[in-house]
């Protein structure tokens, strides 16, 4: 669940701002990139030390020596052996299948809630708009032991309906979608509605294929949100074959105890899906938040 | 136009794998077959490896079950979750906790009990383990838990200073404070660092387990029952408090000694006993220290020992088949059976037939203390109290002043006593 | 639609009025028929456990469903006298003061900084935006494996300077600040887009009647730049406090609280009231106290921005 703001439409692209006449490649402007790439560096430097332990040897990934070079030189034997372990990729599987239902229901269901503000006057509409803008305030993490109980009462513990259900709904999407639709002219649906297409239909084949960038741009929020989500899906599951992935990743623990290459190696095949969203789906990405804050924690 | 176009049918094609993973996957796990068996436990490093090699030897044995085991984290993350998963949901088929740890859990009947036939069936007998250890396993009458073992807080000590120090024989025979801080003193002349090495800062646990066996061998009792202050005896306390205060003078031992420090200070010789847990064995053994453990010495009347158990307790099920519980008690009686090599660990088997077995009397030291069953003393009996808990805490937050120089022996123990009744006072959740 | 021979036929405004009520249903059921499943699934996973929370906090119930009996306030007593209660809360202000702050500042250096043109900016972006998209387990692996005191790399790096080793989990002076770095290094990416998309959005005349006035380049950046972006600012203060009061993962998973409850937040303890101690009841109380508090906020924030903006 996110909040969000409306600001002016904005390309995040990134202009040309040196002014005209001024020298691009000045001294202070050497200094600047500079300071920008050492600070560029650093904040590289937790991922490519995680890489890099993961492709050592166990045993120099626990000796003291810290080295770029290590003695037993460099392996994907850390990765192998996780892989092979099986219980990623089936923390993976499960994070997947319930990151794309929450996505699939969020989406579908914020579209048409917000459908149905923007476009229907409907007996009670104040009150659920009331009670949405009220629920934007409501932590998530303060409903951990009633959502529990309940859970318990429907029989959805350690299910992935269990997972799926309290997080398949965004009141913020909600009304993010509402402003959009708002925007559209209402005029395009009343050239089909006078052909005789029902609401439903309009909405499917008029206003739907005019969203789809505000759409994606919401499923990809929401899926990333949903894969990367703890708390929830930790408290929800006990049985560690359902675990998703960042849950099964800190709450199982190796009878050997603490291998160094192999949990980084861990770490870094959880990483990697989300990454690779992100080289995909950059430019949504960044527009969704430049735009309207989405993915505000 | 097209990257939308094939967006959208991107997330049409993950609507029709979702919906059909979910209808396939509403109940994954095909782990939970009848022959599958779920082990949790809490139990990593050295420990870790050595039940790894038994479940992979019992598995091996092919008794028309496989057991998986899953590891987690040591303390409140592994409580916390096995109470969690008893209390609705899949809780697995078999799980380690610790003896202490019963009495906050089969109350609430989030443990079922073990069934005395099926036991015997399976070979293991009330005989089979020592009496007291059996006692701590039972609740209301029922048995929750089978011990595995049991590991006390010993004193270790550096064979080699001893002799020079002419303490071997004392360190077997002193019946007093005053012997025992006797034989320190002589201890740290011959090393001319610390005679004795106690790393106790920061940890709780620690604390606790070197002072509840003195409490316990001045033959004071401490009664916990909800609704009721505490039934303590503070005069022992004092008398037992001012006594570790007293050792921790930076000549017998340092002021303010941590695990790490008091350990690396035995390992390398520079003094010549060292109170730990019988756990701590393997890494003396392996730095190949000339070492011995004995109880610790009976200084205040009473023999006693402050330890725990490890124990297989039966988590609760909403549906249980009543196969794979009969191949539970199997796995647990082909556990206990291989249980000698868990004696490696420095534990104490609790299954007597390997306990008396002439292959662990063979191991030495661990034989020298196998006598602590008969008289060991596990943390009071009460829903808060055991490894893992705040328990611990509640005494090292009281009582690390105490030890550090700067507290009182007394007021240490009353803010100690005041902290328990406020727990006392709670209705009990369980 | 037409009605039977034997009812009158009506008049114009009746016949407008009734069509106007059809109409008005169908409307209304139209709307409901599209909000309803979100609605059903809003009711009944966040509005019902909100209620629910609040009844069980009246309660003494507990994980295994014992004591369920009504204990009226004294749940809520029980909280505001507790010394654990008062920690974790002044841990979690604690951790919002620490963190907000560089997360403004810091992230406003770095938008300031790509935003300059230099070459590279695709190199940039993906840098400092890239731990935002990873999850927080993922986040604390990488971090308690830098922290290791005997063999991580900040220990290391310390070390070939002469500095001693630092216990950066494990010492109570330390372990916030650790926490705080590497919230800094997981969040900042959201702050430094915000900002970054606030900066291209300042006209371009701006900055050259500046110029023209002779103002220098810091000048233009305290009369300029910081004066524009402040609704955007105001946006982050507001979003990273709230976000700050509700921490959990990082600190549960880096500390787990320790050592001795120094680290603790207010969402933990309410994790652990409830789930380590059984307490159901009680650890809605503290949820509620909570949420109090967060409300407290909001509105605080909500009537500070708003009079800015008026004025």
């Amino acid at each position: 669940m996110s909040t969000y703001t409306l600001s002016r439409g904005v390309r995040p692209s990134i202009k040309q701002t040196h002014k005209p006449g001024e020298n691009p490649w000045s001294v202070s402007r050497m200094a600047a990139l500079l300071v920008l790439a050492v600070l560029a560096v650093t904040w590289l430097v937790p991922f490519g030390w995680a890489v890099l332990t993961s492709l050592k040897s166990e045993a120099d990934a626990g000796a003291s020596q810290i080295t770029l070079n290590p003695p037993d030189g460099f392996s994907f034997e850390a990765y192998r052996k996780v892989l092979s372990a099986g219980d990623i990729p089936s923390w993976a599987w499960n994070s997947l299948i319930t990151s794309v239902a929450i996505t699939l229901i969020t989406v579908a269901t914020s579209a048409l809630a917000g459908y149905a503000f923007s476009r229907v006057n409907f007996k009670g509409k104040r009150l659920l708009y009331a009670a949405i803008i009220a629920a934007i305030i409501i932590p998530p993490q303060l409903l951990i032991v009633p959502l529990f109980r309940q859970m318990l009462a429907f029989n959805l513990v350690d299910t992935y309906w269990g997972i799926i259900l309290p997080q398949a709904f965004a009141p913020a999407m909600v009304l993010i979608l509402k402003r959009f639709f708002d925007q559209i002219p209402v005029e395009l649906e009343d050239a089909a509605r006078v052909d005789g297409a029902g609401r439903l239909r309009v909405f499917w084949s008029v206003v739907l294929p005019l969203s789809r960038p505000i759409l994606a741009a919401v499923a990809i929020f929401v899926f990333i949100g949903a894969w990367n989500n703890f708390l929830w899906p930790f408290i929800v599951t006990t049985d560690a074959d359902l675990m998703t992935l960042p849950v099964g990743l800190q709450t199982v623990k190796s009878a050997y105890g603490l291998q160094y290459a192999q949990n980084m190696a861990s770490a870094i095949l959880a990483a990697l899906p989300l990454v690779v969203v992100f080289l995909f789906f950059q430019r949504q990405i960044i527009k969704g938040i430049a735009t309207t804050g989405f993915g505000g924690q | 136009m097209t990257a939308d176009f094939s967006r959208r049918s991107l997330l049409k094609t993950a609507a029709a794998l979702a919906g059909g993973g979910l209808l396939v996957g509403c109940a994954p796990g095909a782990s939970r077959s009848t022959a599958n068996l779920n082990y949790w436990h809490l139990l990593t490093g050295g420990d870790g490896t050595v039940m790894a090699g038994l479940v992979d030897a019992v598995n091996a044995a092919n008794l028309g079950f496989h057991t998986t085991q899953t590891v987690l984290a040591w303390g409140p993350p592994y409580y916390t979750k096995l109470a969690m998963a008893s209390a609705g949901g899949r809780a697995p088929d078999v799980a380690i906790m610790h003896a202490s740890r019963i009495a906050g859990y089969a109350p609430g009947g989030l443990l079922e009990p073990w069934d005395l036939d099926l036991l015997a069936e399976a070979g293991l007998r009330e005989s089979d383990f020592p009496a007291r250890v059996w006692e701590k396993c039972q609740y209301d009458g029922k048995l929750y838990a089978i011990a595995l073992d049991t590991h006390p807080f010993v004193l270790y000590y550096n064979t080699e200073h001893a002799e020079k120090a002419g303490v071997t024989e004392a360190l077997h025979t002193l019946k007093s404070p005053e012997e025992f801080t006797e034989v320190a003193t002589k201890l740290q002349k011959v090393t001319g660092k610390h005679g004795l090495s106690y790393g106790y800062l920061g940890d709780g646990a620690q604390m606790w387990r070197l002072w509840y066996t003195l409490y316990k061998q001045t033959g004071a009792d401490m009664t916990l029952v909800p609704g009721q202050p505490a039934k303590v005896d503070k005069d022992a306390a004092v008398k037992t408090l001012s006594f570790v205060q007293s050792l921790l003078n930076d000549t017998i031992a340092s002021r303010s000694g941590d695990g790490g420090t008091a350990t690396s200070e035995f390992l390398h010789g520079e003094s010549g006993m060292f109170f730990g847990g019988v756990w701590e064995l393997p890494v003396l053994k392996e730095a190949k220290l000339p070492v011995d453990a004995v109880p610790i010495p009976t200084m205040f009347g009473t023999q006693a020992a402050y330890a725990d158990s490890h124990t297989f307790v039966l988590p609760r099920q909403s549906k249980v088949s009543p196969e794979r519980r009969k191949h539970v008690y199997t796995m647990v009686a082909e556990l206990l059976k291989r249980s000698v090599k868990w004696a490696g660990g420095g534990h104490i088997p609790a299954y007597q037939p390997v306990a008396t077995s002439a292959e662990y009397q063979a191991l030495k030291p661990q034989s020298n203390y196998a006598g602590i069953p008969d008289y060991v003393n596990y943390d009071p009996d009460v829903w808060f109290s055991g490894a893992g808990s705040d328990f611990q805490n509640y005494f090292a937050e009281n009582v690390q002043n105490v030890f550090l120089g700067s507290g009182d022996p007394a007021a240490g123990f009353d803010g100690f006593v005041a902290r328990l009744n406020k727990l006392l006072d709670r209705p009990q959740p369980v | 639609m037409s009605t039977a021979i034997d009812t009158p036929p009506a008049t114009t405004e009746e016949v407008t009025a009734q069509g106007k009520a059809r109409a008005k249903r169908g409307e209304t059921l139209a709307g409901w028929a599209f909000a309803a499943p979100f609605a059903v699934l809003f009711g009944l996973f966040l509005v019902v456990p909100a209620l629910y929370g609040l009844y069980l906090s009246f309660t003494g119930e507990t994980l295994t469903g014992a004591g369920s009996g009504l204990v009226g306030f004294s749940n809520y007593a029980d909280a505001l006298r507790d010394p654990d209660m008062w920690k974790s809360l002044g841990n979690t202000l604690w951790f919002t003061v620490l963190s907000t702050v560089p997360l403004i500042v810091l992230s406003l250096a770095l938008a300031l900084l790509v935003n300059l043109g230099l070459p590279g900016r695709w190199l940039w972006r993906l840098s400092f935006f890239l731990p935002y998209l990873l999850a927080s387990t993922v986040v604390v692996m990488f971090w308690s494996w830098m922290y290791n005191p005997k063999l991580g790399l900040i220990n290391a790096v310390l070390d070939k300077f002469g500095a001693g080793p630092v216990a950066w989990l494990q010492d109570p002076k330390v372990a916030m600040i650790s926490v705080v770095i590497t919230t800094l290094w997981w969040t900042i990416g959201f702050n430094f887009l915000l900002y970054l998309a606030a900066l291209q959005n300042i006209p371009e005349q701006q900055f050259e009647a500046a110029a023209l006035d002779g103002a220098g380049k810091w000048r233009q950046l305290f009369s300029i730049v910081i004066p524009q972006l402040a609704p955007t600012t105001a946006l982050l203060v507001t979003l990273q406090i709230l976000a700050s009061l509700k921490v959990f993962d990082q600190i549960y998973m880096l500390t787990n609280g320790g050592p001795a409850g120094t680290t603790r937040s207010i969402v933990q303890y309410i994790y652990e009231s409830g789930f380590t101690g059984y307490r159901f009841g009680y650890s809605s109380a503290i949820s509620y106290l909570f949420f109090a508090l967060i409300v407290l906020v909001s509105l605080a924030q909500y009537k500070l921005i708003n009079r800015r903006s008026v004025a």
